[in-house]
């Protein structure tokens, strides 16, 4: 009980000194609501966005890994997150939603072997490859799936990455304008399919695990009918 | 490792629970009319307008330019001009919107179909043009681009013509957001859901709870760049107006009605909240509030629930702005130069309890968050405008209390050498935060 209550302490901190940042507000911490059924699985084409510009990251072992072949061979659900991370509109939501999509996936023999959950770090500083490692052995013991964790060596090195995805972060700062370590990020999720094309964008409006769910499928009958 | 998970396990209870303290203030409404995909809602004083402004021959450079005013009352240069970019021609400055993270605007010619995008992220108080798109015609047929509709990383444009014949016959074009064209929609023009559509275009409004989009009617090229008079006392270009919406199946990108809205519906506005899912529009020509809901089968239905002013005057409504809770509308009639307040606590039955004379003519209206501070501009479109003394063109700023606007700044952007001012966007300066890359070492 008393743990309960501490949580909510937190949970209304962070909730107050999200409201006085500034007047421009992030965005509601809540699941988007679903009041629809998807179209049928393969009976809509998504589009192709954007192809994804390469760089050099590293791996959990440190190895130069490059992120187009990071994010080809396998349908890719991409998202970019940092292990301390307690934003409750960032990496702990986007932890929960892929955790849905993990179980359908699982479920489907057929996407269990074609897909990859692929998390990237924002926070290379802290996130070295033995930090990133220690997080990839956690989610892979839970996943049943392939889920790649990748960092980088340093922010200069991720910054063009971000730039590409269009993944917006920024950096708190201390009253006397110092940076402090929380970084805030636009919760987004990429879908890429296995040429390493952005097919669909997931944003807090629209992070519905069926949905999400679904456009894999798609893709996976896309794939499956150029034989 | 059992530590780590538990503490990502607090870590998701934190989640929820701030989720749930917040959840009572959720409400997906306009600031005044943006899309739901786009992050950063100013809800308390924004900063700045940005206005897009139809360049006047002889007046300044003459060019269309975005034009940045401080409306923070506690500024020394509150109710000024503090920025101007021009664009270097005159190609019909219309609408524009932000991409999905409110680091850029997007701004549109009807005549010259160019777009143009603004970094207004970087530093909001001096916008930048970083960009010009000028293959809209090449790329998908349509001409005037009108509603920029932010989609997460793309930009979903709404035409209003075509390069063929310049008719209303038109569609969405879809760009990412580095400006690279991705696909083109046509607006349906054969029968579906039991009514023909007319192919016509102009607004885009979406409601992703629901996976619906809902598309409005205007006119084509032929008409908007003509005299308004002429137009009026020319019976064959009367026909050519819009008189439909079009329900689409988002993810799907495919028309699943055509629904028969006569008079050029034109912006639309949901009303998000729980239990809502509803949406609003107001016919110009006709001068008539539409509903747009689901009836009991699912399917969508427009109703027709007011009117604004006296029909018989064509008091033309040409914007409206729907309130954060969805339970009050701001209408703007361009002709009389009045401002109406309806109360939609009631969708179905609009009422009217508030109107004002706010200029000679009078365009787009939006609303702060708070619906406290209430702007509204003067340009429809270069060749509708109204000629001589009325031809004001002005930007005027209010303070709404609930019962009255009063007046709290204006621009007069002729004697600013600026030009027609149309359609407005807010932004308020980064506070709290640093940019990621001035932190990177």
């Amino acid at each position: 009980m008393s743990r309960l209550h501490a949580a909510a302490a937190i949970a209304g901190a962070i909730c107050a000194s999200a409201a006085a940042l500034s007047a421009i507000d992030p965005g509601a911490a809540v699941a988007p609501r679903m009041e629809f059924s998807p179209p049928r699985a393969g009976s809509y084409v998504l589009q192709k966005i954007q192809p994804i510009a390469d760089a050099t990251l590293l791996d959990p072992a440190g190895r130069p890994t490059r992120l187009s072949a990071a994010t080809t061979g396998r349908i890719t659900l991409l998202t970019f997150f940092y292990t301390y991370c307690a934003d409750p509109l960032g990496c702990p939501f986007a932890y929960n939603t892929l955790t849905e999509v993990r179980r359908g996936v699982v479920e489907d023999a057929r996407l269990a072997k074609r897909v990859r959950f692929l998390s990237v770090s924002l926070d290379p500083t802290t996130d070295t490859p033995e930090a990133i490692g220690r997080y990839q052995e956690m989610v892979k013991r839970e996943s049943g799936m392939e889920w790649d964790v990748l960092t980088a060596r340093s922010v200069r090195v991720l910054l063009p990455v971000l730039d590409d995805f269009g993944q917006d972060v920024s950096v708190e700062r201390s009253p006397d304008g110092t940076p402090r370590r929380t970084l805030h990020h636009m919760l987004k999720m990429f879908l890429i399919d296995r040429a390493g094309m952005v097919r669909e964008i997931y944003t807090l409006a629209y992070l519905q695990p069926e949905v999400i769910l679904n456009d894999i499928r798609t893709l996976y009958l896309e794939e499956r009918g150029k034989g | 490792m059992n530590q780590r998970i538990s503490q990502m396990a607090r870590v998701r209870l934190c989640s929820l629970l701030c989720g749930l303290l917040l959840s009572a203030s959720v409400a997906w409404a306009d600031e005044t009319c943006n899309s739901p995909y786009m992050s950063g809602l100013i809800k308390g004083q924004e900063d700045y307008i940005h206005v897009w402004t139809l360049g006047e021959p002889g007046l300044g450079d003459g060019s269309d330019k975005l034009v940045t005013i401080d409306v923070n009352p506690a500024s020394s240069t509150y109710g000024k001009v503090i920025a101007s970019v021009s664009v270097g021609g005159r190609g019909e400055a219309h609408h524009m919107g932000f991409t999905d993270d409110r680091k850029y605007l997007w701004a549109g010619g009807l005549d010259d179909s160019k777009i143009y995008i603004f970094d207004v992220g970087t530093n909001p108080g001096k916008p930048r043009l970083v960009r010009t798109i000028a293959n809209l015609s090449a790329k998908s047929g349509f001409v005037g681009p009108h509603t920029f509709y932010a989609l997460p990383g793309r930009m979903l444009i709404g035409n209003l013509s075509n390069s063929a014949d310049k008719g209303g016959v038109t569609g969405l074009a879809l760009y990412n957001n580095k400006g690279r064209f991705i696909s083109k929609y046509d607006m349906p023009t054969a029968t579906v859901g039991g009514v023909k559509g007319d192919g016509y275009g102009y607004d885009i409004a979406i409601n992703p709870a629901k996976n619906v989009m809902l598309t409005s009617s205007f006119s084509g090229w032929n008409n908007y760049m003509r005299s308004l008079g002429e137009v009026v006392a020319d019976p064959e270009a009367m026909k050519h107006f819009g008189s439909t919406m079009v329900a689409w199946n988002l993810k799907s990108m495919k028309p699943t009605q055509v629904l028969n809205v006569p008079g050029a519906p034109l912006e639309i506005r949901w009303a998000l909240g729980p239990g809502q899912n509803w949406a609003v529009t107001a016919a110009a020509l006709t001068s008539k509030i539409w509903l747009i809901k689901q009836d009991s089968q699912g399917a969508w239905a427009a109703k027709e629930v007011g009117t604004i002013g006296d029909p018989a005057k064509i008091p033309l409504p040409v914007d409206i702005s729907i309130s954060a809770d969805g339970k009050g509308l701001w209408v703007n009639t361009f002709m009389d130069g009045m401002t109406h307040y309806f109360d939609l606590t009631d969708p179905e039955h609009p009422k009217e309890t508030y109107q004002k004379h706010t200029g000679r003519q009078i365009n787009m209206v939006s609303q702060s968050w708070d619906g406290k501070r209430v702007y509204i501009t003067s340009s429809l479109l270069s060749k509708w405008d109204k000629a001589g003394a009325d031809n004001e063109q002005v930007l005027r700023g209010y303070r709404w209390d609930g019962k009255e606007l009063t007046s709290a700044f204006e621009v007069d952007f002729t004697k600013e050498k600026l030009g027609r001012p149309h359609h407005m966007k807010f932004t308020a300066k980064p506070s709290g935060q640093l940019a990621y890359a001035d932190t990177a070492r």
